[in-house]
């Protein structure tokens, strides 16, 4: 499946510096519609970094993102247009708390899509309905638990229609009883097609849902790989390391 | 009792045209007491009913004798008025004060407007109120005949929007960062972020404080007096002066201008108590 989607991101050379700490370093890879790359790695080493620099929430110091053959890091593209393809789950969820859980979802598709009301609700409802929340539409963020939040979250990115989800960590603020109705969601949206790029710390969900796995350490890509292949038969020392330390 | 009014009101005019007014204060008060004993009351009745009548009487002088009470209405008229135009202003300028010194601290943007807006705070905050408003009133428009409502409406709008700025530019920063990362990876621009997402919430959160700086703000329309504005404070100083009686007038001033911080104060708390159960 990895080989077969068309090329949805190229990334060449993407260095990222936070003042004199070269946080990423030359990354180079590509990501293919259809994939489900997970992303893993010691704490400090880049990852969300390199997450957060495909929807240029982190803007690169120096070279190339493209998506569907245009160049993203182009002063001239239309961040917020390109942004609108690219979900973004976080770890602390993000919802708005001044909003009920409908309105959480529909207000994007309202305000940027121009949906007129009755339709965006109508897809938020189906939406909610789909991760089993479909009774909380009038609740408000604090009136849920994380699970439920993660949820949500993950819906109303879903409700932009997105071509990409990316996920930064979105189980580990969970309650450890809570983790796997996220992680369902997640895997029903991979098994449904969705191409998507996950940072976690979860190396079940990553070696049954994921079609490839990166192993980023000190702003590189040390090791990527199948799944299988990724954890049986690791090359890299520090990935021999990492793993021993997590399993 | 009742020529004793009479009396004491032309005594007090007389005398308040012509003679110091210590002198004439003195004078009215003596001539008050003295009308009191020559009240043909028993002796054990005489002590209260004095007392009361004799608040009766200060009450006739002060507020209703040749409808005094009218530099009340009108002078509470104005300071309502001041307030509340200033209450806008203070709003518009906080607001755009506290928006462009928010999005310079979080992106680095608009270093210039970022600096007149601090001199801006700097120097309102750094100054009494009182003397903006003669600056706003003898130099800004020393030369112009504009109307004091308009003069005292800007001074006070200015000065309480560098106040509104700050209290609104620290709920855009106690906002989570989270929150704009949310709206921007949605699709929002910054502006749009703003205000669908961040100022919503900001407000929320600074609402009460707001509501507080404009009781404030009641409270200190009552400098107004010094630029020849009648607002409620002059309107009482203005009857004391007729009267020479200080005590009615000024106790009643303070009493209306308690009564409306405690209304205000109410709203405040019922307001802030709603904020907290709504979405909790
Ligand atoms: N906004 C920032 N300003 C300065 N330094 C930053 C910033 N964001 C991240 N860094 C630094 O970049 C490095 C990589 O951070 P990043 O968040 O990408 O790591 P990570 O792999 O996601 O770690 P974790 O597993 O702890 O989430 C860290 O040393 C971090 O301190
Ligand atoms: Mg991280």
């Amino acid at each position: 499946m990895s080989d077969k989607g068309e090329v949805l991101f190229q990334i060449r050379d993407l260095c990222k510096a936070f003042g004199s700490n070269l946080v990423l370093d030359h990354i180079s890879t590509e990501i293919r519609s259809g994939e489900v790359v997970v992303i893993v790695g010691p704490s400090g080493s880049g990852k969300s970094t390199f997450l957060r620099s495909l929807n240029l929430l982190e803007i690169p110091t120096s070279g190339t993102i493209s998506f569907e053959g245009m160049n993203i890091t182009d002063k001239n593209t239309d961040i917020n247009k390109y942004r609108q393809k690219i979900g973004m789950v976080f770890q602390h969820f993000n919802l708005f708390p001044h909003k009920t859980i409908l309105e959480n979802l529909t207000l994007a598709p309202i305000k940027l899509l121009k949906k007129p009301m009755g339709e965006a609700e109508k897809e938020a409802r189906e939406l909610l309905a789909r991760v089993g929340l479909e009774e909380k539409e009038k609740a408000y963020p604090s009136q849920l638990s994380g699970g439920q939040k993660q949820r949500i979250a993950i819906v109303r990115s879903l409700a932009m229609h997105p071509e990409v989800m990316l996920f930064d960590e979105p189980t580990s603020a969970l309650d450890p009883e809570m983790v796997g109705e996220v992680l369902n969601v997640m895997t029903d949206l991979a098994r449904d097609g969705m191409t998507m790029v996950i940072v976690t710390h979860e190396m079940g969900f990553a070696r049954e849902v994921g079609t490839r796995i990166l192993f980023i350490d000190e702003g590189v890509i040390k090791e990527e790989n199948k799944p299988a292949a990724f954890f049986e038969n690791p090359s890299n020392p520090r990935l021999k390391e990492f793993l021993s330390k997590i399993i | 009792m009742r020529a004793v009014p009479c009396l004491h009101e032309y005594l007090a005019k007389a005398a308040g045209s012509r003679a110091p007014p210590q002198l004439a204060k003195g004078f009215a008060y003596n001539l008050t007491r003295h009308a009191g004993l020559l009240d043909g009351s028993p002796a054990g009745q005489r002590e209260g009913c004095e007392g009361v009548e004799e608040f009766k009487l200060k009450f006739y002088t002060n507020f209703i004798k040749d409808d005094r009470y009218m530099y009340l209405v009108k002078g509470l008229g104005n300071t309502l008025a001041i307030t509340f135009l200033a209450v806008l202003l203070g709003i518009v300028l906080g607001f755009l004060v506290a928006i462009i010194r928010s999005t310079h601290d979080k992106t680095g943007k608009g270093k210039i407007a970022n600096m007149i807006c601090q001199v801006y705070l700097t120097v309102i905050r750094g100054t009494p109120m009182m003397v903006q408003l003669m600056i706003m009133c003898y130099v800004v428009f020393g030369n112009y005949n504009i109307s004091k409502l308009i003069v005292a409406t800007l001074a006070f709008g200015i000065n309480s929007g560098a106040y509104v700025a700050e209290i609104v530019r620290s709920g855009i920063m106690s906002i989570d960062q989270g929150q704009l990362e949310a709206g921007r990876s949605l699709g929002f621009g910054y502006a749009q972020t703003m205000w669908y997402i961040i100022m919503p919430q900001a407000f929320k959160n600074v609402l009460p404080a707001l509501a507080n700086e404009f009781i404030v703000l009641l409270k200190e329309t009552s400098v107004c007096g010094y630029i020849g504005m009648m607002d409620l404070t002059r309107g009482g100083d203005i009857i004391r002066s007729r009267t020479y009686e200080p005590f009615m007038p000024l106790i009643g001033v303070a009493l209306i201008y308690l009564v409306m911080v405690m209304v205000l104060s109410g709203l405040v708390g019922k307001l802030e108590r709603r904020l907290r159960t709504s979405e909790r």
